[in-house]
């Protein structure tokens, strides 16, 4: 019961991280049609940042998260403007294309800017974690499962309780309404951009401490964080959530109880499974063009 | 900053076409080789230019070869087999190679060893599994001694030294490994000791808990182990410590990496490693540690050490066979006894394998301190 307990625990906290890219990637299908390949390298960039602010520039930990939050604000509507914007009238797979190209740019700009040396990042607690009964729990962990629950929260009265929120829907529903209704439908997929990319990078330094920071890291978690959108429903907010933490929690006690080698392959075979019997996933809608 | 699709497309332009070397102009004698310029082991990739540059300049410091100076160029291999191929066709259509340096990576060694069987020419690499000089390739020679001694080493310093019997062996499921846990296996069934546990894991994970889990219910006196890559590493040592997991660990040579270092830090204090590098090893390993040092501000390890013993080696070879033709180089190579360098003396034996011992050393409080080396003439 105690392996049971402390794999579950470790499946949530790696789960979470996949949760909140795949967050990311949920928002920007809703809003643009783009399925943005370089969320991953979102999360990256977002760790270098706090990585430039904390151990290169030696500020303070929360201050060196929000000026690398704020800095992948304007980040997202950069990556917008670059990749998006030029192709927003040539259809999905253009755009999906170009993010494809700017996942492997921003890698190399990275690695070029700042080298290949993987860096250690400290957690933001002192403390490795805290000993519950039998189980172990990581402090980063901890404070990813407690992010991750409150940028849900948040996400969910913004999208839900606002104004900006309901522009936001109404855009991802059908943009010649949205515009016909004089909601700013432009800067609504700017602002979905740049969200995402806060989500990506909040990601990144949350998870950093835990899988270090390199160039890399993004690949890792994108490719799962992708599975998790698919496996919860394509599209679907609380699905990409739910679908995280399903895979994070499967892909461990897969591991665990069966075995470690192929431990990748049950987050996949889940995905397959899910394609075969249940192809809208969770909690998707069934699929039809939208009008 | 603004970034348009044009200023993208220029940087990307000019970072294509600018070619990584390390001396210029015609009349030079090129080595080709790879190395992980990008991907995982990028930080690995500078240590190997870092090495192959101290290696030039020695070499060309002393005349060069045949009267020229040597050039090393390199191809990056993104840390991937597929990508170790590409780099390693690109490097023989260019034609001006005389031979070339693989990667210490085995599985990529294996990936590209069909190739250099058709490009013969000779090839100096630091995979360490076993096998890769064993499959009657003429081409492949290899500048690290193979895991049949590492295993040898940790065997017997687990059993005979720390007096362990409840082994536990972690290991990559890769090429490298794999085979080192197969030697790891048979030479403790030599001693008669059969392991508790052995587990694999496939390469880049980002959490190793199941691992761990596994290896706290084995309940073992000494943990062992074959990582490949430094970050999976970290992970599972600080894992493994949080856990509480405190029994020895003696682990293959990257696990006193100098990246594995500052990735792990203080979850690696008080573990074993078996190093075929190690600045206290002989006066060659330190005074190219001194040098190192001086020159990048970092430590080095085996990383930069197998490519600068390589890139020594074949320079010497060319230089007795007074020809860049690819039989007498081999020849050269395959004669040469008795030379040496940083990572221990040379003396080839016919299948390619140059080196047969290792140093144990212990990582005291985060710096790595020598204990013994052991040699095998077999």
């Amino acid at each position: 019961m105690a392996i049971f307990l402390q794999l579950l625990f470790t499946g949530l906290g790696i789960g979470a991280i996949y949760a909140l890219v795949a967050l990311g990637f949920v928002l920007l299908i809703r809003a643009a049609s783009v399925v943005n390949f370089a969320q991953g390298q979102f999360a990256m960039v977002g760790a270098y940042m706090l990585v430039v602010c904390l151990n290169v520039l030696g500020l303070p930990y929360l201050l060196s998260m929000a000026i690398s939050v704020v800095l992948m604000a304007v980040f997202g509507v950069i990556f917008a403007g670059a990749t998006y914007w030029p192709l927003r009238h040539r259809g999905g797979l253009p755009v999906i294309i170009s993010t494809i190209g700017a996942s492997i740019f921003l890698e190399n700009i990275v690695l070029f800017l700042y080298g290949p040396s993987p860096e250690v990042l400290p957690g933001l607690f002192d403390s490795p974690g805290i000993q519950v009964g039998q189980v172990f729990m990581d402090s980063q962990y901890l404070s990813i499962l407690v992010a991750a629950t409150l940028l849900v929260v948040l996400q969910y009265f913004i999208f839900e309780k606002t104004l900006l929120g309901k522009k936001l829907q109404a855009t991802s529903q059908d943009k010649e309404m949205a515009s016909l209704l004089g909601i700013p439908v432009a800067a609504m997929i700017l602002f979905t951009f740049s969200y995402s990319a806060m989500l990506g990078g909040i990601a990144g330094m949350l998870v950093a401490p835990v899988l270090f920071v390199s160039v890399g890291m993004g690949g890792l978690i994108a490719l799962k964080a992708f599975a998790a959108n698919i496996i919860g429903g394509y599209g679907s907010i609380p699905g990409a959530i739910l679908g995280g933490l399903a895979l994070g929690v499967a892909e461990t006690m897969g591991a665990a109880y069966i075995s470690v080698p192929y431990k990748d392959a049950f987050a996949f075979a889940m995905l397959l499974m899910f394609l075969a019997v249940r192809p809208q996933g969770l909690f998707g809608e069934k699929i039809s063009e939208k009008a | 900053m603004i970034l348009s699709r044009r200023s993208v497309l220029v940087g990307t332009a000019i970072a294509a076409a600018t070619p990584l070397r390390f001396a210029r102009g015609e009349d030079t004698i090129k080595i080709g080789g790879i190395a992980p310029i990008t991907g995982p082991a990028a930080e690995a990739g500078k240590f190997m230019q870092n090495g192959a540059a101290m290696a030039l300049e020695k070499i060309n410091g002393a005349g060069g070869v045949l009267g020229k100076k040597l050039e090393w160029v390199v191809e990056d291999d993104a840390t991937t087999n597929p990508g170790a191929v590409l780099g390693f066709s690109r490097l023989v259509s260019r034609g001006d190679c005389v031979a070339y340096t693989g990667s210490i990576r085995s599985t990529q060694v294996q990936a590209i060893a069909p190739d250099v069987l058709k490009a013969a020419k000779p090839v100096m690499f630091g995979g360490t599994n076993p096998g890769l000089t064993q499959t009657g390739n003429p081409w492949l020679f290899r500048t690290r001694p193979n895991d049949n001694y590492s295993a040898r080493v940790i065997a017997d310093y687990g059993v005979n030294t720390l007096k362990k019997t409840k082994w536990v062996i972690i290991h990559s499921t890769d090429a490298f490994g794999t085979g080192g846990k197969d030697a790891l296996v048979a030479n403790l069934s030599k001693l008669g000791i059969t392991p508790v546990l052995v587990q694999g894991y496939s390469n880049q994970q980002t959490d190793f808990t199941p691992v761990v889990l596994a290896v706290k219910q084995a309940n073992p006196d000494v943990v062992s182990s074959y990582f490949t890559f430094e970050n999976d590493l970290g992970i599972f040592a600080r894992q493994l410590r949080q856990l509480g997991v405190t029994v020895p660990w003696v682990g293959s040579p990257s696990i006193i990496n100098t990246t594995a270092l500052n990735l792990a830090g203080r979850a690696l204090f008080g573990t074993y490693g078996i190093a075929d590098f190690t600045p206290d090893a002989s006066p060659e390993a330190t005074a190219y540690a001194t040098e190192y040092v001086k020159r990048y501000k970092a430590n080095p390890d085996n990383q930069s050490t197998w490519l600068y013993d390589a890139l020594l080696i074949l320079a010497n070879a060319i230089n007795t066979a007074k020809s860049t033709d690819p039989q007498e180089i081999r020849k050269a190579i395959l004669a040469v006894k008795g030379f040496k360098g940083t990572e221990g003396t040379y003396n080839f034996d016919e299948k390619g394998d140059g080196l047969r011992g290792y140093n144990v050393v212990k990582n005291v409080n985060g710096k790595i301190v020598f204990d013994k080396r052991i040699e095998f003439t077999d």
